[in-house]
């Protein structure tokens, strides 16, 4: 059963990720560097795609690391991987700051500056699938998609759309677009659980 | 179907944020009412959904990005380390030297006069430890506002030099209300006991340069200045310039523009 691959959080292994953000307690500045080494293109490559404007990304990467290095202890590692919580919180703000910019609010204003507490379980295989090859693996998976069901998928990740609101923009059944995010989600897992 | 399994078919637009309210706010009381089985399902799908970032055509941020937050955090690592190692206040133990100093006192005629001089030093270590923690809190203030200058999107930023590797970079970022930071690397120090002063350049023809901060750069090529309170407005500065001027800098540029960078 597929369920039965993912590990229990609280036995995963300590990853170097994890060690440098132990770092960051102790006002490390090598370790923050080191964390913006490994992770800065891809934190930016999806703010950049979301916000669409290289000048408002970069702040909002900024923030992201700032973020990281003044509340490095309300990242607790028992609740999942560092790298898909990262880009959770880097998701999170930029569609907030999209957001706002619609909303014709002011940036900073009542952003919230503590970091997302939610769990993510990996999969196993997770140790197995480096980032290349799930990169590899995500595109080809979306590129294989009808290219509505594709764009369901990229409006609601990119964009924050819901269900209605991506029906509303393709001009298509409500049904229809529930089937789809769904469905192109459940083939992403397996497949990336057959790379692995 | 049973409950649990209609909210199954929610989980993965559920971690996607693509639920619409209603649906939205139903799982959310379906999870709270503590159901494990699908509280797991949305951790899993949750991890599905962050391998979608890879869609994102790659792109890499500039240099200036990660220049301006190791700046922000080796200026905040060490401001808090200057705060761990301040003393906070007169320690325990002088107090009690001083009230035994004081019970001598009393005792006799010479450990009154003993008493007196060692009150004075106490005293005296009293006041300088008083003006050490003074010292670390005005370090502490202006880490802070240069923090603020780096960070805050209403700073302006200003180019003066920026070439290939090894080539001097000389970067501005001025907000209108706390300040100028000004940073460089890859600068030779200037002979003797040279510096390199900062001016604001006015926007009318007829002003003359206004003199501001003086800096040397460290054995490393590198500089930091912060310009607290420039002694120009940011709307009447056409362009910031550094030049090479004698120690404790001039009252008018004495040497050519070496560094300069428009405002706007």
């Amino acid at each position: 059963m597929f369920l039965a691959a993912f590990t229990s959080p609280a036995h995963r292994e300590v990853s170097a990720d994890a060690t440098l953000m132990r770092g960051l307690l102790h006002n490390d500045v090598g370790a923050f560097e080191r964390l913006y080494d490994r992770h800065s293109r891809l934190v930016y490559s999806v703010v950049l795609r979301v916000l669409q404007q290289a000048g408002t990304a970069e702040e909002v990467v900024q923030d992201v690391f700032l973020q990281l290095w003044r509340n490095a202890a309300q990242y607790d590692e028992s609740r999942g991987p560092f790298v898909p919580w990262l880009l959770t919180l880097a998701r999170n703000k930029a569609l907030d700051t999209l957001r706002r910019k619609s909303e014709r609010q002011r940036r900073r204003e009542d952003q919230a500056e503590e970091l997302p507490a939610v769990t993510i379980a990996a999969p196993q295989y997770e140790k197995a699938l480096d980032e290349k090859r799930a990169a590899v693996k995500v595109r080809a998976l979306m590129d294989s998609l009808v290219p509505q069901q594709k764009k369901a998928i990229e409006l609601a990740y990119f964009e924050g759309l819901s269900h209605s609101e991506i029906a509303e923009a393709l001009k298509e059944p409500l049904g229809t677009v529930k089937s789809w995010i769904r469905n192109g989600l459940l083939r992403l897992k397996e497949e990336l659980q057959a790379t692995a | 179907m049973s409950t649990c399994q209609q909210f199954r078919e929610w989980v993965e637009p559920y971690a996607l944020g693509a639920l619409d309210a209603a649906e939205r706010a139903a799982l959310d009381s379906h999870l709270a009412a503590g159901c494990q089985d699908c509280a797991k399902a949305v951790e899993e799908a949750r991890w599905v959904v962050s391998q979608l970032a890879h869609m994102a055509p790659e792109a890499a941020p500039s240099g200036m990005l990660k220049e301006r937050l190791l700046q922000t955090v080796r200026a905040e690592a060490k401001a808090a380390e200057s705060t761990a190692q301040a003393p906070t206040g007169t320690p325990w133990w002088m107090w009690g030297a001083i009230a035994a100093l004081l019970f001598f006192a009393v005792m006799t005629e010479r450990g009154t006069l003993q008493l007196r001089k060692e009150l004075r030093q106490a005293e005296y270590q009293a006041a300088s430890y008083q003006k050490e923690i003074q010292d670390v809190e005005a370090k502490l203030e202006l880490a802070k506002r240069e923090n603020v200058i780096l960070t805050d999107s209403a700073s302006v930023k200003i180019k003066l030099a920026e070439a290939g590797p090894e080539q001097p970079r000389v970067d501005a970022i001025w907000h209108a209300k706390l300040g100028i930071v000004l940073t460089a690397e890859n600068i030779p120090a200037p002979a003797g006991g040279r510096v390199f002063q900062l001016w604001l350049i006015p926007k009318d023809p007829n002003g003359k340069p206004v003199p501001s901060g003086v800096v040397r750069p460290d054995e490393d090529g590198k500089f930091a200045l912060l310009v607290a309170n420039p002694p120009g407005d940011m709307a009447e500065t056409s362009s910031l310039a550094i030049t090479e001027e004698p120690a404790g800098g001039s009252l008018q540029p004495t040497s050519p523009v070496k560094w300069v960078g428009a405002t706007r």
